[in-house]
């Protein structure tokens, strides 16, 4: 007899089944961000979410309502998986997967993920940064909610953006080593011993701010500036160009947006698999924060204060939600209602994967 | 003693295929043996009856038990696949409902390896169904029918 054989690795699992093809269904507990539509979509009722904010809130630092004075409210030791699969009910049709906005669940028949198959169905959507626009800024680095993007960038080398050079006419130092005192780049020092006076001025630390000739007693300090006196010390403009890259991890990426909403360039682009709204009803709300810890997109936040004062409002940035729905179920008090009106797939002619994919709408 | 019985069913589907109009050597081929042994069995040569009296009661048992039967008997599955189908009682009507999910179950226990997915859909090549009916019963959304013709 056919059986679903499954694998456990600490809280992600593999579920295979291995007969005509080989059917394995993954589970990556890190790229889950517990929207639940795995569960309300799977066909055999074989999938069950946990409780998910109380696993976020297991997150170190977390505090209740973003309050830093109420550490007690974090739920120490409540470290679970973020869903169950029953391997015995699981048929590994792998609807999950397909419809898993964050591919926490990926089906792969004889190796090849149901992505890269065209029978089945997938969202349409992206991130993606472009290098030739990318100045390496890094505030996409800063805003991803996910930690997903890593930009790396190559400084130009310092000394040969500065715009002059000083020197000391050994004539006139007395090596009192005020200059040394003044230098906000430590780029001089001063050796004051009778007998051994020396002063050397590291060209690389250098920045040319003429605070060492501004405040010797000897005007013993030259200053040469290279952009006024002679052409040949101009700037070069292509040592300011500063070089990296700039890398989302697809894994881990939910195509929120944050990346190209803070972009200050057209280098980020995005576009999200559902389109919807979200809502917040503040008179059922009552800031608890449950929605801004559950949130993969950081759409829902709660502001962080300080003392003994009552948050009143949840901040919406609905541009960043991804009507995943993660809050809406995790809301202990029923006041967010997400709702998704378009669903962006690509063609299928599975008339049940249709129905599965627009079952999303509500 | 099961040796037997595998002759009996081999022989049973000799005749039948010796019905439908198919040469000494074509049947070796389908069967496997050689000319000679098909030669004897249709001359009912070197044969137990008893064997083909059981042999007949295994092909007249509910397809599933047949089937079942069959797998126990003989060893090598497409030669079991060849017996079953020319020695099957009845011919099948097979309907695949749109609620299918393509999860591809059936095609993993379709013993006769006649249904295969296609665009997310199971596809049954009714003309080699033995009637055994498991993917029926194991279809996790019930959207599989096997009638008799």
């Amino acid at each position: 007899m056919i059986k679903n054989v499954k694998e456990v690795k600490d809280k992600d699992f593999n579920i295979e089944r291995s007969a005509e093809e080989i059917r394995n269904l993954s589970f990556k507990n890190h790229v889950c961000i517990g929207c639940g539509i795995c569960e309300s979509t799977c066909p055999v009722s074989a999938i069950e979410l946990e409780e998910i904010g109380a696993i976020s809130r297991n997150k170190i630092n977390t505090t209740f309502s973003g309050h830093d004075k109420l550490p007690q409210n974090i739920h120490k030791g409540f470290d679970k998986a973020k869903l169950t699969i029953d391997e015995h009910k699981c048929v590994l049709c792998g609807m999950c997967s397909g419809l898993c906005p964050a591919d926490a669940l990926e089906l792969t028949i004889n190796g090849v993920p149901i992505a890269n198959i065209d029978s089945y169905p997938h969202f349409i959507s992206f991130a993606e940064i472009d290098d030739d626009e990318c100045i390496y800024c890094q505030k996409c680095q800063t805003a991803c909610p996910r930690d997903a993007i890593t930009v790396e960038r190559k400084l130009p080398n310092r000394a040969d953006l500065v715009s002059g050079e000083i020197e000391v006419n050994e004539d006139d130092c007395i090596y009192c080593g005020i200059c040394k005192e003044m230098c906000p780049a430590e780029a001089i020092e001063v050796d004051s011993v009778t007998g051994e006076e020396s002063i050397v001025i590291d060209k690389d630390k250098c920045v040319y701010c003429l605070v060492c000739k501004k405040s010797c007693p000897t005007d013993a300090i030259k200053a040469v500036c290279r952009i006024c006196s002679y052409g040949d010390y101009d700037i070069n403009p292509e040592d300011a160009v500063v070089t990296g890259s700039a890398i989302i991890d697809q894994e881990l990426c939910v195509k929120c947006g944050w990346c190209e909403g803070v972009c200050p360039t057209d280098a980020a682009k995005h576009k999200k698999p559902f389109k919807g709204s979200l809502d917040v009803d503040q008179n059922k709300c009552q800031t608890c924060g449950a929605c801004a810890d559950v949130c993969p997109c950081d759409a829902l936040t709660i502001p962080s204060l300080k003392g003994p004062v009552k948050v009143d409002n949840v901040i919406k940035r609905d541009e960043y939600c991804i009507r995943c729905g993660a809050c809406e179920k995790t809301c202990p008090n029923d006041a967010i209602t997400v709702k998704i009106t378009n669903v962006d797939y690509t063609p299928t002619n599975s008339k049940t994967w249709i129905e599965a994919l627009e079952a999303l709408k509500n | 003693m099961p040796k037997h019985i595998a002759s009996g069913l081999k022989y049973l589907t000799a005749v039948k295929l010796k019905e439908q109009g198919q040469n000494q050597q074509k049947i070796a081929d389908e069967l496997d043996i050689d000319r000679s042994t098909v030669s004897h069995y249709l001359n009912g040569r070197n044969l137990s009856w008893n064997s083909i009296d059981v042999a007949k009661t295994i092909t007249d048992l509910e397809p599933k038990d047949f089937l079942k039967m069959t797998q126990a008997i003989i060893q090598n599955p497409e030669q079991i696949r060849k017996i079953v189908n020319i020695c099957k009682k009845n011919e099948y009507e097979t309907i695949v409902e749109d609620s299918c999910i393509g999860c591809g179950l059936c095609v993993d226990l379709c013993f006769m390896k006649c249904i295969k997915l296609d665009s997310l859909k199971a596809q049954i090549t009714s003309r080699h169904c033995c009637g055994c009916q498991t993917c029926e019963n194991e279809c996790p959304t019930n959207s599989i029918k096997i009638l008799e013709i």
